[in-house]
C-alpha cells in the first residue's frame, strides 16, 4: 500500500464521498498509463464519431438500390469512387458501414442502459431489503440465467416480432440478471464493511445508509460490467440480425444483417463479408479493452 | 464415419466411369451408330419420392418416371404443344364431354402384358377411386389439379370430379367421359402423374397400399420403390434411396430404342457438390445450375443448356386495399419499377422481363398487351392524377425461400422499394416466413402488395392465367368482371385456334386492368459433360433420355 492509499483509506472513514473521488482520480491515472486502455478508448472514440457524423462522412446514400452495374454473383469491387466496392444492391459498401455504426452504437447503448436500469433496480431491491425479497428476486434471476443468453434473446426477439426495438429489448433482457446479481453481491460486501457498521452505530437511517453510502460504493464493478456488456450487446444484436430477427426493412445498414447477406456471395465476393465482420470486431474490441482496463484500475486486488 | 459416404460415392463414380468407358469401346468396335451404348450418370438434387407418378408432384420424381413410363399424350420436344404418345389420335365429342383415344397397337409393358384400352381404363379408374391418404392433395396433387375430385370425396370441400368414366369398346379405343367440357385436361394428361402402368404390376406390387398421413405418406407396397412397370424406353433395374436409381435400356421398346445402355440417377443434395461431381467426371449432367457457377463451368468446357422459361415472377396487387383500388396508382407502380435492371442483376442470363402473366412459349400469349415501361416521370404524373396524396403501401416479401422465379425475394424487395420511393411512394416493409405464414397471409387477402410467382405444371394457359384470375380470389381482390368471363369461356373452348385467340384477348384485358406487375420469366440452366449429346430441355421439365448419347 502506498502512502496516498493509506491516506485515502483514512479519509474514507470520515468522508466516504471524498474518498471515492480520490479513488476515481486514482483509477483514472492508472487507466491512462495502460496502453490497452488507450487503444480501446481510441477505437470507441472513432466508432462514436463515425456514428454521430455518419451523414457528413458517408459519400453515398446507404439505402437506395442502384442495380446498373450489378450482375448475378458479381459486384464491382473496390475502386476510386467506391473504396470498399458495391454490395449486392449496388450500394456503396463504405457508406453502409458508416451508417451501420449508428445502429450498432444505438442498439448497444440503449440495450445496455435498459438492461442496467432494470437490473440495478432489482439488485437494489434485493440488496437493500434482503430476506424474502432477496430470495424472490434472485431466484427469478437464476431462472433467467439458466436459459442460455442467445437462446433467451432469440426467444424474446421472436416473440416481439421483427424490429430494431425488439432486438434492443431482447439484448436488454439477457443482461438484466447480470446487473442485478452484480449489484446485490457488491452491496452485500459493502453492507458488512466497517464504515457501514460505524455509520449505523451513529444512528444514521437505513435508507440514507443504503442510498448514500452502500449504493455509490457498490457501483464501480457495475460500471466495468456495463462497458463489457456494451461489447457483448453489439455482438448479440449483430447475431440476432444475422439470424433474421432484425428489422423487416432489409435495406437498413445493420452490420449483422450485412454479414448475413454476404453468405450467398462468399465464393465470388469474399471481401464483402470481411468489412462488416471487421467493423463488429473492432467496435467490440474497443469496449472490451476499455472494460478490462477499467476493471484492473478499479480492482484493488489487481493493483501493482 | 464421415469418410464412408464419400468413399462409397467415389467407388460408384469409378464403376460408372469404367462402365462408360466400356460402353464407348463397344460402340467403337461395332462401328454402328457411332455413339450407341454407354452409361450416363445424372446428378439429381434428391431421391425420387416414388416412381409411381400418381403419388408425386416434384421434378426429381417426374424426371425418372418419364423414362420408365409413358402417357397417352406428351409435349413436343423442347415445347409445350401436345403430341401423340401411347395414343395416336384423340378427338373430343361435339359436346366436349367424351374424348376418344386411339391407342398405339402392339405396345407391351415391361412385364410382357399388353398395353390396351382395358389397361388405360384400369389406370384411370384406379386414380378416380383413390381413398383415404391417397386423396390428400399432397399425395395425388396432379389428379386434383386436373380432375378436381374423386369417386367418393372424403373431404366435403373437394369439388365434383371432372372425370366421369372410362370405356374400352375395343382393344385400341379408350373413351374418357367428363362431367363438364374441358380443353385444359388434355395438356394435363402429358404429366408423368398420368403414366399408364401395368395393371398386373400395380396389383401384384401393392401400388394402392398407402398409410400414414397426407404430409408424410408411407408407401407400403413395392410398386414405385423397387418395382415400376411401364412401357417406356428404359426399365427399372434397381432403386436404392440415397445411392442411385439404375435404369437399363428396354430392348423391346415399340419405338426407336434408347441409345444409352444404362441411365443412373444419383442424388447429390448439395448444389456446389453437384458442380464438383460434374467437374470430377463423377456425373455427366445436372439440373438447376447456380447462375454464379455458369462462368466457371463454361470456361471448363462444359455444355450449358437453357431450359425455356416456363414461369412468371410478379408483383401482385390486392385491389380490395386502397390505394391499390385506384387504377392510376397501379399504373404508377408499374411505371416506377425498373424491371430490366432487376432481371439483369439478379437472374441468370437468358431470363427476360415479363409483360404478361404467362410465358411466351405458351399458346395464347399476346404480343400486343398494354405495356408499362420504366418511366419515373410518368409514374409521378399518374400519381398526381390519381388524387391520392402521400400514397403509402404495405409491401410484403417472403423470407427463407428461393424459387426459380424469385431466387432472392429480399433482393427484389429492396430494388422495387428503392424504385417506388424514387417515384414518391412511401413503402412499409412487411415480411414473413414463406411457408405457411406468408402464403397464408397472401391467400387470405391480408397482403396489399406482395411478391409471388408461378412455375407451370403443364402446357395450358389455364394453368397460368386461369389459376390466377378465372375465379375471384381474396389474394387479388375484385377484378374487372370481363376477366372472369373471358377466362372461363377460353377454358371450355374446344377449337385450338379459337382458344388461342380467346386467351390472347384475355391477356390484353388482364394487362389493361393491371392486377399486378409481371416482371420476369427465368430460364434455369442444365450442365452436361462435353461428350453428351441429344438432350433437349423441355420448358415443363419433361425430358427424354432415350435420344441422349455419349460421343
Amino acid at each position: 500500500m502506498s502512502l496516498s492509499q493509506v491516506e485515502a483509506a483514512d479519509t474514507a472513514l470520515e468522508h466516504p464521498e471524498e474518498a471515492s473521488a480520490g479513488l476515481t482520480r486514482d483509477a483514472f491515472r492508472r487507466l491512462r498509463r495502460n496502453p490497452l486502455a488507450i487503444v480501446g478508448a481510441s477505437l470507441i472514440t472513432v466508432f462514436v464519431l463515425v456514428a454521430l457524423f455518419a451523414p457528413l462522412l458517408a459519400p453515398y446514400d446507404p439505402v437506395a438500390s442502384d442495380l446498373t452495374d450489378i450482375r448475378p454473383g458479381q459486384f464491382p469491387g473496390p475502386s476510386r469512387e467506391h473504396l470498399l466496392g458495391l454490395d449486392e444492391q449496388g450500394r456503396d459498401e463504405l457508406s453502409r458501414l458508416i451508417y451501420g455504426a449508428r445502429y450498432s452504437l444505438l442498439i448497444g447503448v440503449v440495450s445496455t442502459a435498459m438492461g442496467a436500469t432494470v437490473g440495478l433496480l432489482l439488485g437494489l431491491l434485493a440488496g437493500a431489503f434482503g430476506g424474502w425479497v432477496d430470495s424472490l428476486v434472485m431466484r427469478a434471476m437464476d431462472v433467467m440465467l439458466a436459459v442460455p443468453g442467445l437462446l433467451l434473446a432469440i426467444g424474446v426477439a421472436a416473440l416481439l416480432g421483427r424490429s430494431i426495438t425488439s432486438i434492443m429489448i431482447a439484448v436488454a433482457v439477457v443482461n438484466v440478471p447480470v446487473f442485478a446479481r452484480l449489484l446485490r453481491s457488491s452491496m452485500l460486501v459493502q453492507g458488512r464493511s466497517d464504515y457501514v457498521l460505524s455509520t449505523r452505530s451513529l444512528g444514521v437511517k437505513r435508507r440514507k445508509i443504503v442510498l448514500g453510502h452502500v449504493l455509490p460504493n457498490s457501483l464501480a464493478p457495475v460500471i466495468v460490467q456495463a462497458t463489457l456488456v456494451l461489447a457483448t450487446a453489439i455482438v448479440e444484436a449483430a447475431g440476432l440480425a444475422y439470424l433474421g430477427l432484425g428489422s423487416e426493412d432489409p435495406r437498413i445498414p445493420e452490420w449483422g444483417r450485412m454479414l448475413a447477406v454476404t453468405n450467398a456471395y462468399l465464393s465470388s465476393e469474399p471481401l464483402l463479408a470481411l468489412w462488416p465482420g471487421l467493423a463488429i470486431v473492432l467496435s467490440v474490441l474497443g469496449f472490451y479493452l476499455l472494460g478490462e482496463a477499467l476493471r484492473e484500475a478499479l480492482d484493488p486486488k489487481l493493483r501493482r | 464415419m464421415r469418410h464412408r459416404p464419400a468413399a462409397a460415392v467415389g467407388l460408384l463414380a469409378l464403376s460408372a466411369s469404367l462402365l462408360a468407358a466400356c460402353g464407348g469401346d463397344d460402340s467403337g468396335s461395332e462401328g454402328g451408330g457411332g455413339a450407341a451404348g454407354g452409361t450416363l450418370v445424372f446428378g439429381a438434387s434428391a431421391d425420387p419420392v416414388s416412381l409411381d407418378g400418381a403419388y408425386t408432384s416434384d421434378g426429381e420424381s417426374a424426371r425418372v418416371q418419364r423414362q420408365i413410363f409413358e402417357t397417352l399424350v406428351t409435349t413436343a420436344p423442347g415445347g409445350t404443344e401436345i403430341e401423340p404418345l401411347l395414343a395416336t389420335e384423340y378427338t373430343p365429342s361435339d359436346d366436349g364431354l367424351a374424348w376418344t383415344f386411339t391407342l398405339r397397337d402392339g405396345v407391351q409393358f415391361h412385364d410382357g402384358t399388353p398395353m390396351d384400352a382395358a389397361a388405360v381404363c384400369f389406370n384411370f379408374d384406379r386414380w378416380y377411386n383413390f381413398s383415404g391418404v391417397q386423396q390428400s392433395s399432397s399425395v395425388s396433387y396432379y389428379w386434383q389439379t386436373v380432375f378436381s375430385g374423386y369417386a367418393q370425396n372424403e373431404d366435403p370441400e373437394l369439388p365434383q370430379s371432372l372425370y366421369a368414366s372410362c370405356e374400352a369398346p375395343d382393344a385400341t379405343t379408350a373413351v374418357i367421359n367428363l362431367t363438364s367440357p374441358s380443353s385444359s385436361f388434355l395438356a394435363g394428361l402429358a404429366l408423368p402423374a398420368f403414366s399408364i402402368a401395368s395393371p398386373k404390376a400395380l396389383e401384384e406390387f401393392g401400388a394402392d397400399d398407402v398409410s400414414g398421413t397426407g404430409e408424410t405418406p408411407s408407401f407400403d407396397g413395392t410398386f414405385g420403390t423397387t418395382d415400376a412397370v411401364g412401357t417406356g424406353p428404359f426399365r427399372l433395374e434397381s432403386n436404392e434411396p440415397g445411392t442411385s436409381v439404375v435404369l437399363v435400356r428396354n430392348e423391346d421398346y415399340w419405338g426407336e430404342k434408347a441409345r444409352l445402355e444404362r441411365l443412373i440417377f444419383q442424388p447429390i443434395a448439395d448444389g456446389p457438390a453437384r458442380r464438383q461431381a460434374l467437374e470430377a467426371g463423377q456425373i455427366q449432367g445436372y439440373d438447376l445450375v447456380d447462375p454464379a457457377d455458369l462462368g466457371a463451368l463454361e470456361s471448363g468446357g462444359f455444355q450449358l443448356l437453357e431450359r425455356p422459361a416456363f414461369n412468371v415472377g410478379y408483383l401482385a396487387f390486392n385491389t380490395a386495399k386502397p390505394p391499390l383500388d385506384n387504377p392510376k396508382v397501379r399504373q404508377a407502380v408499374a411505371h416506377a419499377l425498373n424491371r430490366q435492371a432487376l432481371v439483369d442483376a439478379q437472374y441468370p442470363p437468358g431470363s427476360e422481363v415479363a409483360k404478361e402473366f404467362m410465358p411466351p412459349e405458351l399458346f395464347g400469349y399476346a404480343e400486343d398487351v398494354p405495356e408499362y415501361p420504366y418511366d419515373v416521370e410518368r409514374a409521378k404524373q399518374l400519381l398526381a392524377e390519381s388524387g391520392v396524396a402521400n400514397p403509402t403501401i404495405e409491401f410484403f416479401y417472403p423470407t427463407d425461400v428461393s424459387r426459380p422465379y424469385m431466387p432472392n425475394p429480399e433482393a427484389n424487395f429492396q430494388a422495387f422499394t428503392s424504385d417506388l420511393e424514387a417515384a414518391g411512394f412511401t413503402v412499409t416493409p412487411r415480411s414473413a416466413p414463406w411457408n405457411p405464414e406468408y402464403l397464408d397471409t397472401v391467400q387470405s387477402g391480408g397482403a396489399s402488395m406482395y411478391l409471388l410467382g408461378w412455375t407451370g405444371d403443364f402446357g395450358d394457359p389455364d394453368n397460368f392465367v386461369g389459376t390466377f384470375f378465372r375465379t375471384q380470389q381474396a389474394a387479388w381482390g375484385p377484378l374487372a368482371p370481363e376477366i372472369y368471363s373471358q377466362l372461363e369461356a377460353a377454358r371450355t373452348e374446344g377449337d385450338l385456334e379459337a382458344r388461342t385467340a380467346a386467351y390472347e384477348e384475355a391477356n390484353r384485358t388482364i394487362m389493361e386492368f393491371l392486377p399486378g406487375v409481371p416482371y420476369v420469366h427465368t430460364s434455369p440452366s442444365l450442365a452436361f459433360a462435353p461428350n453428351v449429346s441429344g438432350y433437349e430441355p423441355s420448358p415443363v421439365g419433361l425430358e427424354e433420355f432415350a435420344s441422349v448419347s455419349l460421343g
